[in-house]
């Protein structure tokens, strides 16, 4: 028998919204693929069942079973590694009865867990030995990734690790001495660490123009996409340069472009206002949750969230160099739109609970 | 953790978190203002790169303009053909397709190859593609038949640009070749790439003039290229067509040619080397210019065999030069009016002057001896006298004693040593010898032979069939010059001006007219031999240009073992006498007497021009 549905209205309305403008988004992207839609369609209705699934337990039962998590993201991800078909030259995939699943997507949920659930109780700031351990298992799972190869997912996973390392009190002595090395060493870093590819998409970046038809093609035909958009689009499923197919990756890295093409700049203030709604108030929920551990989780959650959806647009609109990173919400994958309604379960989960406080 | 703690964490968490979202806010700002710039500030700029990607606009050839006689009649004209065009996006299975068009039509070999090697590309790209060129009217008929089964495939129109008189207006009219596309006026309205996918008019592609009018007009011949607008996808397959702006085909030239003076020109001289130009006194326009060797011009414009091209360009008599304006020959005797009116002008001679002709001019300096044709001795005569029988040595005499600048300076009033056409290609000014121009052309100086040798014209004056033809217009215009033209259009804007000569008045002109009639009509007259033939009162003037100059008779009947050493035959010639209408002049290369060899030509096409 359920007493109570803990459910926070804003999250549950904000991401709703966005999910529906991102199906929307995608039947046009995919030019009226109805069985693409279809299948997106139930991953939203299936996200948001595990979204009010996930929003009912105590947090606690997260933070015991954070190691646990962790753990068995990581063998299904060595398994998708070791034993997965191979895809685009990729091997980050388990086929489950039809579906594929993509366990990397779940690492951005399952390691901000477990480094929350880790550094909780620690004294601030954040002593040596316990930066190490943190910055070993981020190593860990981004390695896992990276090794993918997925350099977007395997940064963002790290990126939402350190996010919770500074949250809970990573020295700025640290930080500052961590920004000097990368700065000093980033030529080392650019000539030996950076596959030709990759240093072709900066270089594109600042002269896109230098290679219209090699590298530059897609910033410049996105850019063309989003610039003819103009304030109002051209009109739902009227984009020449989606439909065209002048715009690569419409369905996903590139979708935001469709958007822009066809609803204008007043899509993309829609979009940035959906977007802003849910980060400040998942903001909000983070900052009045009731103990250290659920701030962590959902700052961890949310900030990566929100660097996800920025390096997306700067990427789409030519701002940083092209990496491979979906838009939240827009692009096309089921199982990064299920781990996308899993998280924020869990930061309703978080911040709908009280606090039980022994006498 | 102790209470203080707890609220030390929560600070540290706040104030950190609070830096984390300012950043995703700052981020957010930065792409708002960017989206801004992009969608809003620099709108125009991408609104018209997504059209210029989106669009593609193909030039649609015009037809060109016809090329009409004077009489509005076609000379030249755009035909016609069909090819048998397809469209390959819509055929599933290339083998069937082509056996059912086999069942009806007959395909060789290198028409299938080739069509199967283009297929691919042009399926995917959504082009036509021609399966069978120039169909004849029966296999025309038998596809339509048959038409509603292939709607992948149709009967395509394609013009080729043909000449009625294949061989006859060859010069003047020039003909048509293939064009590059950068040596057309339009290419920058067009992508470059475009013109690969333009839609040709004609069966040759891209086309503009090569030669002659086609040539010289080819601007206007031309019209103006019309625009298929097609939406493309990113791979440049055509999507649909989006507008079509129909091509402005070029204009009409009337020109003042006629076809049937034209066509009398032609058969006149037949096989014979030579040129005719006949031109209408009154206004200047050329209406009969004719040279032989021809060639023919729609073997020119529409394919001519490899073998056939070498035998032109490698015939000794040169089929493609132009005798009419770049052939330089001796005007020999038909200078005669102009010495006479330099000598009358320049108070040498009066009319009754009489000059004793012995049959040979002694040059007083060196005792060289210069012959008449054939030696005959006139005895004493005057310059009448002398124009009828054409008497050298009276014009050796008259020669003798100008003095070379001003002589050259009559010869060139009118209109020798330049060009005297408005609208003719590739004209040759001919020469009037100067002792500057002998001194730094051939480094020797001036004799006082070669200013006598002048009086008869011969040496090194050269002249061109037009220039005797419009010579002959000046003098049977008494003295007013006009320019010749092809283009009926230059007409009003023809300039005519006044040959300045002081002491010869209409009495004088009224007298040469009256010598040049007598040439064909007294007895004496070298052209005499037409007297019988003509129906209206004709002047002219013979002469006979010799190509090697020789010392006495028995000579050239040696050398006259070649025909190619054989003098040439000139006529000049203007009627009626009266009211001049039409000069003529006539040259045919080895033809030795220009009385009764080019008289005859000259008389018939006088007489088909004043025929009502």
């Amino acid at each position: 028998m359920i007493k109570k549905i803990y459910l926070d209205p804003y999250i549950f309305i904000g991401i709703s919204l966005l999910a529906m403008v991102g199906v929307l988004i995608l039947f046009s992207a995919s030019e009226g693929d109805t069985t693409i839609v279809f299948k997106q369609s139930i991953y939203v209705v299936l996200g948001l069942i595990l979204f009010l699934f996930v929003s009912q337990p105590d947090p606690d039962i997260y933070r015991r079973f954070s190691p646990l998590i962790l753990f068995v993201t990581l063998v299904l991800v060595f398994i998708a590694y070791f034993f997965g078909p191979e895809i685009n030259g990729a091997r980050r995939w388990i086929r489950l009865f039809g579906f594929s699943f993509q366990p990397s997507e779940l690492l951005k949920i399952s390691l901000p867990l477990f480094l929350a659930s880790f550094l909780f109780n620690k004294k601030l700031p954040i002593n040596a030995k316990q930066t190490a351990i943190s910055i070993f298992f981020i190593l860990v799972c981004f390695l896992s990734v990276y090794i993918q190869p997925d350099l977007g997912t395997g940064l963002l996973i790290a990126a939402s690790g350190f996010l919770v390392l500074f949250l809970a009190g990573l020295s700025w002595v640290f930080i500052g001495i961590t920004i000097a090395t990368i700065l000093i060493f980033s030529p080392f870093i650019w000539n030996n660490l950076l596959e030709p590819f990759q240093r072709d998409r900066i270089w594109t970046l600042f002269n896109p123009e230098s290679d219209p038809y090699g590298s530059g093609w897609n910033i410049i035909q996105s850019k063309i996409a989003i610039g003819s958009g103009g304030f109002f689009g051209k009109g739902y499923g009227e984009g020449s340069q989606t439909h065209l197919n002048f715009l690569p990756e419409t369905q996903t890295d590139f979708i935001f472009s469709v958007l822009a093409e066809e609803f204008g700049f007043i899509g993309v203030l829609l979009l940035l206002f959906l977007y802003t709604f849910v980060l400040l108030r998942t903001f909000y929920l983070a900052v009045n949750a009731r103990d250290r551990f659920c701030r962590l989780v959902i700052g961890g959650f949310i900030f990566t969230f929100g660097f996800n959806v920025m390096i997306n647009l700067a990427m789409v609109i030519g701002l940083i160099p092209v990496v491979g990173m979906p838009l939240p919400f827009f692009s096309r994958g089921g199982t990064s739109l299920l781990s996308i309604f899993l998280m924020f379960g869990i930061i309703t989960s978080m911040s709908t609970h009280k606090k039980f406080i022994p006498k | 953790m102790d209470f203080n703690e707890r609220q030390l964490e929560r600070q540290s968490f706040t104030q950190r978190s609070l830096l984390v979202t300012s950043l995703l806010v700052i981020f957010i700002v930065v792409i708002l203002f960017r989206t801004f710039s992009l969608q809003i500030s620099n709108f125009t700029e991408f609104d018209k790169a997504s059209l210029n990607n989106r669009t593609y606009s193909v030039p649609v050839q015009p037809l060109r303009g016809k090329i009409l006689d004077r009489n509005g009649e076609v000379i030249s004209e755009n035909i016609a053909t069909f090819d048998l065009v397809t469209t390959p996006r819509d055929i599933k299975n290339v083998d069937e397709f082509l056996k059912k068009i086999e069942n009806i039509l007959d395909l060789d070999k290198d028409e299938i190859d080739l069509y199967i090697k283009n297929f691919n590309s042009k399926a995917f790209f959504n082009r036509e593609l021609v399966l069978k060129k120039n169909l004849s009217e029966i296999e025309i008929a038998r596809f339509e038949v048959r038409g509603f089964e292939h709607k992948e495939a149709f009967v395509g129109k394609r013009f080729r640009r043909v000449s009625r008189y294949d061989e006859i207006f060859s010069h003047v009219l020039g003909y048509t070749g293939g064009a590059g596309e950068n040596n057309l006026d339009e290419q920058n309205r067009f992508r470059s790439n475009s013109w690969r996918d333009a839609v040709f008019s004609y069966a040759n592609g891209l086309i503009e003039g090569k030669a002659g009018l086609e040539k010289t007009y080819n601007q206007s011949l031309t019209g103006t290229f019309g625009i298929k607008q097609f939406e493309v996808d990113a791979r440049g397959r055509l999507v649909k067509e989006l507008s079509y702006t129909p091509p402005i085909n070029g204009e009409n030239i009337l020109t003042t040619l006629d076809i049937d003076a034209q066509k009398v020109a032609a058969n006149q001289l037949g096989k014979r080397k030579g040129s005719i130009v006949a031109v209408d006194v009154e206004t200047g326009g050329i209406v009969a210019i004719y040279s032989y060797p021809t060639f023919s011009v729609n073997k020119m414009a529409n394919g001519i065999s490899q073998s056939d091209y070498d035998d032109l360009i490698n015939d000794p008599d040169k089929p493609f030069f132009d005798r009419s304006v770049a052939g330089r020959y001796p005007p020999a005797s038909t200078i005669k009016p102009l010495m006479g009116i330099h000598a009358l002008n320049r108070g040498q001679i009066s009319w009754t002057t009489k000059i004793n002709d012995p049959g040979f001019f002694e040059l007083p300096e060196d005792g060289r001896i210069f012959r008449s044709w054939g030696e005959i001795a006139h005895g004493l005569i005057n310059l009448n006298q002398a124009l009828i029988r054409s008497s050298n040595t009276y014009f050796f005499d008259l020669a003798y004693n100008s003095g070379i600048n001003e002589l050259a300076d009559d010869i060139e009033k009118f209109g020798f040593g330049s060009t005297v056409c408005m609208d003719c290609i590739l004209e040759d000014e001919g020469l009037v010898p100067r002792p500057q121009w002998k001194m730094n052309n051939l480094n020797f100086g001036w004799f006082k032979g070669d200013t006598v040798n002048i009086g008869v014209g011969q040496g090194y004056i050269s002249t061109t069939p037009i220039q005797l033809a419009h010579y002959t217009a000046v003098l049977a215009n008494k003295g007013t010059k006009k320019p010749l033209f092809l283009n009926n259009s230059l007409s009003e804007k023809i300039q005519s001006s006044e040959i300045q000569l002081e002491n010869f008045n209409q009495q004088d002109w009224s007298l040469l007219h009256k010598a040049m009639e007598s040439v064909v009509e007294s007895d004496y007259g070298t052209a005499r031999r037409i007297r019988d033939q003509k129906d209206f009162p004709i002047a002219a003037k013979t002469g006979t240009g010799e190509i090697i100059s020789l010392d006495s008779r028995e000579e050239y009947e040696r050398i006259r073992e070649d025909q190619g050493l054989r003098d040439h035959a000139i006529i000049v010639a203007f009627a009626p006498v009266e009211k001049p209408k039409y000069a003529v002049s006539v040259i045919i290369e080895n033809g030795e007497s220009g009385g009764s060899v080019a008289g005859p030509v000259a008389l018939r096409i006088l007489k088909e021009l004043l025929k009502e």
